[in-house]
């Protein structure tokens, strides 16, 4: 591995660009998102000083976010293109599939994406904000079916976690009270929105099959929160989330997380920092990091602890590059265990649903109830021919018209009655999204590739991805029962029979809930970190990201990835009060 | 300058067909039609500047110049009438622009839209073509009923006249792309009937009448309603 080289300048550099007198961080924080933010707002109310870096712009969406622009006001209709992958309006700064300077590569034969924005916040900014708990079956899963591994923690550890972290972010939802869908405590959870007529719908068609169907959490406000530093207001029902939310409706790290820690006085912030490496003392200790600036400037950051929340992958690649062989892997660990969720889509479209009243239908903007795994006893009796779950995210609304209509595949001829048609078949769609629990495997992993490297002379990730049978046969029946509550609502899917699951299951890193790449574990030998996020080879340098997850249940990861950096966070600041590090 | 080659063409229809970029349809393999009047109308890779990863979201703005000749523009005005007519809920396709709309997606330097470029300037060389052939006049010169005759062989599904195939698939591209700009206008939405993007106090759920109906078709199904 070649080692970039750049002169490196004392910390005075940072000192200078916090335009502050000298401050001297006790934690230097690579990362701003879901883990960086909680780190720093949790490490700065234990009176500790924090210095974040953050690889892109500073980013404020009360200034920035548009909310309520038209989409025939954007160019192209607000239609995605590899400038603005998820269309004009989206939050994502200098970031998609691609960023421009930075690649990633594929192995022979793997495809995998890799959304990076580069943003203070990272993809808090835009994510859709759906935050499941993962269940007791979801920390101990291969105790109950022998397939990867376990976390080395319980539901139990962390659930006083989720419960916090819920009321600090703000979730909207209601207890279900469903096997392996934990409830939160009292007091937790914000009212739930009324559903929408399709989603009853669904609701009713699901039911009689004997689906459950409930209210979703989302971590979107449904009342206000009083904060001197970061108030936020409740949502107001209208403009689409994944473009930021200015009023802090919906939960992002750039109008909670950050002011917050910014408030205590102890956290410092330098933008367009990428961090190349840890870099290393002689005591075996981690000395701090180097970044380079936006004019290519290398840096070096001195502080008592480095902490890792870069995302899962940006994490793996900073340990692979930090070290021959590669930091804190002595597991040979780093980089494998790569996992995403699994996905794909159904619509239908439902003939009692054509020419139906019209009324606002925006809401909260993603769905209001939504369908969770119910079927662990079959999975237990080995009824099932795949381990794992998977939920739907359901939809059909009246949306606001963009590029495509949506007319579900019903366009056809022209004239008045393509007019007459496209009000008969708007808003009469169904969709189900499926998103499922992917198993780590052997053969999904990145590592640093021998050759590319980026603008900056870094080398980049190389990325080897397959899915196994148990992902393929789970999508097969997450299609198959989507259409028999579509069938049953009198519809028909779209696009004709179902694809084959091989063809319909999203590529690696599509849905964008890649964790593992440094898993977390109860021994060294198989695992990068222990419980706490601590690696185990260099006792002060601690991952806070969804890089140490060790399995991935299909519960959507970002309110995991932060009630367990909190865990985290509480165990290093108790480990920095004692002296220990 | 090398022109954009079929090969290359097929080369984009399977990254998109892969990407989430803008619904474009994956293209169905022709056979050589026999007699068809279509040809691929050559396109030089654009170098317009498209608005880069940080555009300012708040005044939009779009940087590309636009590239089709006033004929092609007209020629779009005609099928914009003929696709979305004027009726008593809103205006034609031509009068809501559709014409510069789809200007601005052709012209734009995107691979999906450089895709379409190839596809609708192929489809408007092919209007006047047939049109010729037929009727000894260009598609701008031709009747009403000329003109929709010439639809009427390529619009329907499953009624695609043999040997149209090609036209037929350019047909369906120009009807998604008129019907997206049509309807994602001010006077379209209100046709369709879009409420929203408007800020509520609360979110008061589905009108009585939009209940009713749902319990109604539930019903009907023989399924519980559950409110």
């Amino acid at each position: 591995m070649d080692q970039h080289k750049g002169a490196s300048a004392g910390a005075g550099a940072t000192i200078k660009k916090s335009k502050t007198q000298a401050f001297e961080p006790d934690v230097v924080i690579v990362g701003s998102g879901a883990g960086g933010g909680m780190a720093a707002y949790v490490l700065t109310r234990a009176g500790i000083k924090v210095l974040i870096l953050e690889a892109g712009r500073d980013y404020d969406p009360v200034s920035e976010a548009a909310m309520f622009q038209w989409n025939h006001d954007a160019p192209l209709c607000g239609a995605g293109t590899p400038d603005k992958a998820f269309g004009f309006y989206d939050a994502t700064v200098n970031g998609g599939w691609d960023v421009p300077g930075e690649p990633y590569t594929n192995a022979p034969g793997s495809v995998f994406r890799w959304w990076r924005p580069r943003m203070l916040g990272g993809r808090t900014n835009h994510w859709g904000r759906h935050v499941p708990r993962f269940g007791p079956y979801d920390f101990k899963a291969k105790s109950r079916d022998g397939l990867g591994v376990d976390w080395p923690f319980a539901y139990e550890d962390i659930a006083p976690y989720y419960d916090k972290t819920e009321k600090l972010i703000g979730v909207a939802g209601a207890n279900a009270g469903l096997e392996n869908h934990p409830d939160s405590s009292p007091g937790i959870l914000l009212p739930p929105s009324r559903p929408r007529a399709t989603e009853l719908m669904i609701k009713a068609g699901a039911n009689a099959l004997g689906i459950p169907c409930v209210p979703s959490r989302y971590a979107i406000l449904t009342k206000p929160i009083d904060d001197p530093h970061a108030p936020r207001q409740a949502c107001f029902y209208a403009t689409p989330c994944g473009r930021g939310c200015g009023i802090g409706a919906a939960f992002q790290s750039t109008t909670s997380l950050i002011p917050m820690a910014m408030g205590t006085g102890k956290a410092r912030i330098i933008t367009n920092a990428m961090v190349s490496r840890v870099v290393m003392g002689p005591s075996g200790k981690a000395e701090g990091v180097e970044y380079y600036d936006k004019d290519g400037a290398t840096h070096l950051v001195k502080a008592r602890v480095v902490i890792l929340a870069a995302s899962a992958c940006e994490t793996a690649r900073l340990l692979l590059n930090s070290k021959d062989g590669g930091l804190a892997n002595s597991s040979g660990q780093v980089g494998r265990n790569l996992m995403d969720t699994t996905g794909t889509n159904v619509t239908g479209h439902i003939p009692a649903l054509e020419n139906r009243p019209r009324y606002n239908e925006d809401g909260m903007e993603q769905g209001h109830l939504y369908i969770p795994w119910w079927l662990y006893q079959e999975q237990a009796a080995g009824k099932l021919d795949f381990p794992r779950g998977y939920h739907y995210e359901i939809g059909g609304r009246f949306s606001q018209p963009g590029p495509g209509l949506g007319m579900g595949g019903m366009e056809d001829g022209y004239g008045a009655k393509l007019k007459e048609d496209a009000r008969r078949y708007y808003g009469a769609q169904l969709s189900f999204t499926v998103r499922g629990e992917m198993i780590p495997n052997k053969d999904s992993y990145c590592e640093i590739d021998p050759e590319v490297k980026d603008k900056n002379g870094i080398p980049v990730l190389r990325f080897h991805w397959k899915w196994s049978d148990h992902e393929i046969r789970q999508i097969a029946h997450g299609m198959e029962t989507a259409k028999q509550i579509i069938e049953r609502l009198g519809g028909h899917v779209v696009g004709g029979p179902l694809p084959p699951p091989e063809q319909a299951i999203a590529v690696g890193g599509w849905i964008i809930h890649e964790v593992g790449a440094a898993r977390m574990g109860a021994v060294a030998a198989d695992s990068v970190t222990n419980q706490f996020g601590k690696t185990w080879d260099v006792d002060n340098l601690v991952i806070a990201d969804g890089g140490v997850f060790p399995s991935n249940a299909h519960k959507n990861p970002t309110l995991t990835i932060m009630a367990v950096a909190w865990r985290s966070m509480d165990n290093l600041a108790e480990r920095m009060r004692r002296g220990e590090v | 300058m090398s022109t954009i080659s079929r090969r290359e063409t097929l080369a984009w229809v399977s990254a998109a067909f892969a990407s989430p970029y803008v619904a474009a349809i994956p293209e169905p393999a022709f056979a050589q039609e026999a007699g068809s009047l279509w040809k691929e109308v050559p396109v030089q890779p654009s170098t317009a500047p498209g608005y880069g990863t940080d555009p300012n979201l708040l005044k939009p703005s779009t940087p590309w110049p636009l590239t089709l000749t006033p004929e092609q523009r007209e020629a779009l005005r005609i099928a914009a009438d003929l696709m979305l007519p004027a009726d008593d809920h809103s205006p034609s396709g031509a009068a809501l622009n559709l014409d510069a709309f789809i200007d601005e997606w052709v012209s734009a330097p995107y691979p999906d839209q450089q895709r379409d470029r190839w596809l609708i300037l192929s489809g408007l060389a092919w209007l006047d073509a047939e049109s010729n052939a037929r009727f000894h006049h260009a598609w701008a010169a031709a009747s009403d009923s000329e003109r929709r005759a010439v639809f009427d062989d390529i619009a329907f599904k499953g009624k695609v006249k043999p040997g149209y195939g090609r036209p037929g698939f350019f047909f369906q591209r120009l009807r998604g792309l008129m019907l997206g700009g049509f309807y994602s206008r001010p006077e379209g939405m209100k046709d369709i009937g879009y409420i929203g993007n408007t800020p509520m106090q609360s979110y008061p759920g589905p009108s009585d009448e939009a209940l009713t109906h749902l319990n109604t078709a539930l019903a009907q199904m023989g399924i519980k309603p559950v409110a």
